[in-house]
């Protein structure tokens, strides 16, 4: 029994081992970063091991003059938010209309048809939709070069995604709950506004978290719509600071540590919400 | 029921959602295939030339060698990155204590942009100083040092590594959620069976997780396939095209060369390529229902 005991724990103790060492070889190179953003690049050349001498915030306020990081973390967040809140408002009015309304052909044709932007990678579209994009504009303003058009962009490319999982934590809601309403006497918009919405929260949390890292880290549209230097979102200001700085390590370094800190410290505090978030939209089956 | 009966609500609750998804996504859709049969440079007068862009693909080395890379790609995240994802998941299964740190560590990478991910490898890999050459450096002879990213032979693969360090976690967090799904009373009764340690992995664990090794397949499939953030901030395509993936030579021939036509080709053969791939797998596995 004792024997069969320690047989038991030795191996646990090589399963955590071997854990470990990955965790540690994977998560090194940002530990590795951090301690190169506090040093000189010729400190990072000769000294690569060694701990920062001292901690030189010399780099980082270099990166922060110019990669202009305040301002397209800025950029970035208003972005996001407004296009996460556009698409949880138009996902949800139309997830509630699929699922809860009395049309049962044309919900079913409206579904399908969504779904199909599940299928085509934005990716393939490029091109035409570059095209579309420089020449529209909606109430005066130049969807090109603006961020009221990568806004439009990012809100359709979330919406079948969004509208996927909303639907179907809308299907699931018992008609019970929706009865009482309607004996209350509120309407379509009523229910919607106050029974079905208040309920679907879990469901509408966990699409906002995925939209919300979804468009904050989204690099490529921003990098084709968006032409003025001020007007960069902080994926596509960190790709150019890298073009212009590929020599300069040490401010490199530290510009990149800037742009993740903000991600870990929001990951470190809602750790289960993220991981849950963000893995929703492909466990289909 | 009449309160859900109201055509007004009804359109109004659809219509904006509509709007925007047409405009944006399926008038594009559309104007993909058309501007495919056209020779084009967007300033002059389109000419219709039937499938000529399409036919052109397959003479085109370039073209040729970015769909291999895809290929590339996709080969590495079955071959390498799934078995790897499979076999740190059930370690992480085996464990009581410490699980849910383990989960939360493997997914940090995933929660970094793209972007970020392709800059800090460029530092990762540069030849002076780059932690990995520094890394060689100290465990062996010097000359083993390499140039990652600019030698055609390796820059490749340096982004493969790059691509996995950020895509694991995720793949990681699904595995296990499957893994840890499987009912007690199975991994107990094949103890009882005398069946455990690695032969329950391979004989009871594996198959019972197929549909989530299935959802794994797809998404490597589809993302190996349309890939681009990566590629074009670490190399964009180079050096010598060794590294040029479809979407990079798309937006080249599109943006740069401005032949509007023969890179909407490209974008129609690599949602086709999407499609039909996936399909394959679809059917493929379509009549494999998991019974607990």
């Amino acid at each position: 029994m004792n024997a069969a005991l320690t047989g038991l724990r030795r191996g646990k103790f090589w399963i955590h081992f071997s854990l470990i060492v990955y965790i540690v070889a994977t998560l090194f190179p940002l530990v590795w970063l951090l301690m190169s953003s506090f040093k000189t690049s010729r400190e990072i050349t000769v000294n690569t091991w060694a701990f920062p001498k001292h901690f030189n915030f010399d780099n980082y306020r270099q990166a922060w003059d110019t990669a202009k990081i305040g301002l397209y973390a800025w950029n970035s967040f208003y972005v996001t938010i407004i296009a996460c809140l556009v698409t949880l408002l138009f996902a949800a009015m139309t997830s509630f209309a699929l699922s809860r309304m009395k049309y049962s052909r044309m919900n079913k044709a409206v579904y399908q048809f969504i779904l199909f932007g599940l299928l085509v990678p934005p990716g393939a579209l490029f091109i035409p939709l570059y095209r579309l994009i420089q020449q529209l504009s909606v109430g005066g303003i130049h969807l090109y070069n603006s961020h009221f058009g990568l806004i439009l962009v990012y809100c359709t490319y979330a919406l079948p995604i969004t509208v996927f999982i909303i639907y179907a934590f809308m299907l699931s809601i018992p008609n019970e709950l929706e009865e009482a309403g309607i004996m209350d006497g509120l309407s379509a918009g009523g229910l919607f506004m106050k029974v079905v919405l208040p309920v679907s929260l879990p469901a509408l949390v966990t699409v906002t978290i995925l939209n919300f890292i979804g468009n904050w880290n989204e690099y490529i549209l921003s990098q084709l719509f968006i032409t003025s230097e001020s007007l960069r979102t902080l994926p596509t200001g960190m790709a150019s600071f890298n073009d212009g700085y590929r020599t300069n390590f040490a401010a490199l370094s530290a510009a990149v540590i800037m742009s993740i800190i903000p991600v870990l410290v929001v990951y470190f505090f809602l750790q289960k919400q993220i991981i849950e978030g963000m893995t929703a939209g492909s466990v289909k089956g | 029921m009449k309160a859900l009966r109201n055509p007004f609500t009804y359109i109004a609750f659809i219509i904006p959602t509509l709007v925007l998804y047409a405009l944006f996504f399926v008038y594009p859709v559309i104007v993909s295939f058309v501007y495919g049969f056209y020779q084009w440079d967007g300033i002059t007068d389109k000419v219709f030339i039937g499938l000529d862009n399409f036919t052109r693909l397959w003479e085109d080395e370039v073209f040729l060698k970015s769909l291999a890379n895809n290929f590339y790609f996709m080969a590495f995240s079955l071959v390498v990155n799934i078995p790897l994802v499979f076999l740190i998941s059930i370690l992480i299964s085996k464990v009581g204590r410490m699980r849910d740190f383990y989960k939360s560590a493997v997914f940090v990478p995933v929660v970094i942009s793209t972007a970020t991910v392709a800059i800090l490898f460029g530092v990762l890999y540069n030849y002076d100083s780059g932690l990995i050459n520094q890394f060689i450096r100290l465990v062996a002879p010097d000359s083993w040092a390499r140039e990652w990213l600019s030698d055609p032979k390796l820059a490749m693969l340096s982004i493969l590594i790059a691509n996995a360090w950020q895509n694991i976690g995720f793949f990681i967090v699904l595995c296990l959620a499957a893994i840890l799904n499987i009912p007690k009373e199975i991994v107990e009764a094949s103890k009882i069976d005398g069946v455990n340690g690695w032969t329950e992995t391979w004989s009871i664990t594996l198959p019972l997780i197929r549909p989530v090794l299935f959802v794994m397949l797809l998404l490597s499939v589809s993302g190996t396939m349309k890939v681009l953030d990566i590629v074009q901030i670490m190399t964009n395509g180079g050096p010598f095209q060794s590294t040029e993936v479809m979407s990079t030579y798309m937006l080249k021939v599109g943006f740069r060369s401005m032949e509007l036509g023969y890179g909407s080709a490209i974008g129609v053969t690599m949602f086709i390529l999407i499609l039909v791939l996936t399909g394959i797998l679809q059917k493929l596995t379509k009549h494999e229902e998991v019974q607990y």
